[in-house]
C-alpha cells in the first residue's frame, strides 16, 4: 500500500535536502517547521498503516530525493515504527484497563447488629489504569461467588483457543 | 440479656391478662415478628387486637420488637430469654409462647441482622466479552484479542451501584484469574484448619 502525499506535504518535505546539504540552518524557521511537520506526517502515517519497506520506498520516491536520503528515511521509519505505533495505540478510545489485583481473606466475627458470626469474605483491591491515572477499587465477595467468578473467567480465557476464534485470527492476517 | 426500662414496661403490660388477654397476646407476638421479618409496613391490624388501647398497643409492640432484636443480636438462648421475661413478671405460659415463636423465626432473624451494616462493594456476578481488534482510526492492523470484563456490584446501603468495567489483554486476564485462584486455594486451606 502506497502512502499518498499531498502537494503541500511534498513541498514541506522538499525543503529537507536543502537543510541537510547546507549543514547550517540558513533557512527560515517556518521552513524548518514545515519540514519537521512533513517528516512527522510521513513517519506517523507510515507507522499507522504499517506499510512495507518496498511501499515506503515507492512512496517517497515521488519526492525525488537522493538515494542516500531515501535510505536514511527508510531506516528512520524502520527504527521508530514500533515505538510510534505504541504511542498511537494510546490514542484509541478505551476503558480503564486492568493493572493488578490484591486480595485478602477476612472472617467477620461480629457487627453492631449481630454478635458471634463466622462470615468468610474475600476483600480485593482492583488496580486499574485510566488515561495515565491509576485508580484502585475496593471490592468484596463471598466464597461461592469467588468460585463462580473463577469459572466464568476461565471460560473466557478458553475461548481464544476454540476453532472458531483460531479460524478468524488466521484469516484476518 | 437486658432490656431498657421502656421495653420492660411494655412487657409488664403484655404480661397483664387484664390488659392483654390470651388471644391478643398471641396476636401481638405474631404481628411483632411479622413486622420485623416480612412486612415492615404491616400495621397492627389483626382483628384480635382491635380492643386494645392504641397507646398500650404501640408500647407493647415496641417492647416485643426490642426483645426480639436484642435476643437475635446476642444469639441468646432460651434460658437467657426466659430469665429476662421473668423479670418482667410474665407467667410461664406466656414466656413459652414467646420462645416458641422465637425459635420458629430465629434463622430468618439472624440473616436479617447479619445483612445490616457497611461493607465494601459486593461483587455479585461477572460478564465478559472477547473481541478481536482490527484497526482504529489512529492505528491500523492492530490484530489483537482483547477482553472486556464487567463486575456486577451491589452496595450494602442502596443495593445497586454502577458496575466496574475494565479491559484487559489475555495475559492480564490470566494474571487476574491466577490471583483469584490463589485466593480460593487459601480459602479452602483456611476452612480445613
Amino acid at each position: 500500500m502506497l502512502l499518498v502525499l499531498s502537494e503541500e506535504q511534498k513541498a514541506h518535505l522538499g525543503c529537507l535536502p536543502r537543510v541537510g546539504a547546507a549543514g547550517k540552518l540558513n533557512v527560515g524557521v517556518d521552513t524548518i517547521q514545515r519540514g519537521v511537520e512533513g517528516l512527522t506526517y510521513l513517519l506517523t502515517e507510515s507507522s499507522k498503516l504499517m506499510i512495507s519497506e518496498i511501499d515506503f520506498q515507492d512512496s517517497i520516491h515521488v519526492l525525488g530525493f537522493s538515494d542516500e536520503l531515501n535510505k536514511l528515511l527508510l531506516q528512520l521509519y524502520l527504527d521508530n515504527r514500533k515505538e510510534i505505533r505504541s504511542i498511537l495505540s494510546e490514542l484509541a478510545p478505551k476503558l480503564p484497563s486492568y493493572h493488578n489485583l490484591e486480595w485478602r481473606l477476612d472472617v467477620q466475627l461480629a457487627s453492631r447488629s449481630l454478635r458471634q458470626q463466622i462470615k468468610p469474605a474475600v476483600t480485593m483491591k482492583l488496580h486499574l489504569n485510566q488515561n495515565e491515572d491509576q485508580i484502585a477499587q475496593v471490592l468484596q465477595t463471598d466464597p461461592s461467588t469467588l468460585l463462580h467468578l473463577i469459572q466464568q473467567l476461565e471460560q473466557a480465557l478458553g475461548e481464544m483457543k476454540t476453532n472458531h476464534c483460531r479460524r478468524i485470527v488466521r484469516n484476518m492476517k | 440479656m437486658e432490656l431498657s426500662a421502656y421495653a420492660q414496661g411494655g412487657w409488664r403490660l403484655l404480661g397483664d391478662p387484664r390488659r392483654f388477654p390470651r388471644r391478643p397476646y398471641a396476636a401481638l407476638l405474631r404481628a411483632a415478628f411479622r413486622s420485623l421479618l416480612h412486612h415492615p409496613q404491616s400495621g397492627l391490624d389483626d382483628p384480635d387486637l382491635k380492643d386494645i388501647d392504641p397507646m398500650v398497643l404501640k408500647h407493647c409492640h415496641a417492647a416485643a420488637a426490642t426483645c426480639i432484636l436484642e435476643a437475635g443480636k446476642q444469639k441468646a438462648d432460651i434460658s437467657a430469654i426466659s430469665t429476662c421475661l421473668e423479670d418482667c413478671k410474665l407467667d410461664k405460659e406466656r414466656i413459652e409462647q414467646f420462645c416458641t415463636e422465637y425459635q420458629k423465626n430465629k434463622d430468618a432473624l439472624e440473616i436479617l441482622l447479619g445483612s445490616i451494616g457497611r461493607s465494601p462493594l459486593h461483587i455479585t456476578d461477572v460478564s465478559w466479552r472477547l473481541e478481536y481488534q482490527i484497526k482504529s482510526n489512529q492505528l491500523h492492523k492492530t490484530y489483537q484479542p482483547s477482553y472486556l470484563v464487567t463486575l456486577n456490584v451491589e452496595n450494602s446501603d442502596s443495593g445497586s451501584h454502577p458496575d466496574v468495567s475494565f479491559s484487559c489483554t489475555m495475559e492480564q486476564l490470566q494474571d487476574l484469574v491466577g490471583k483469584l485462584k490463589d485466593a480460593a486455594k487459601s480459602l479452602e486451606r483456611a476452612t480445613q484448619m
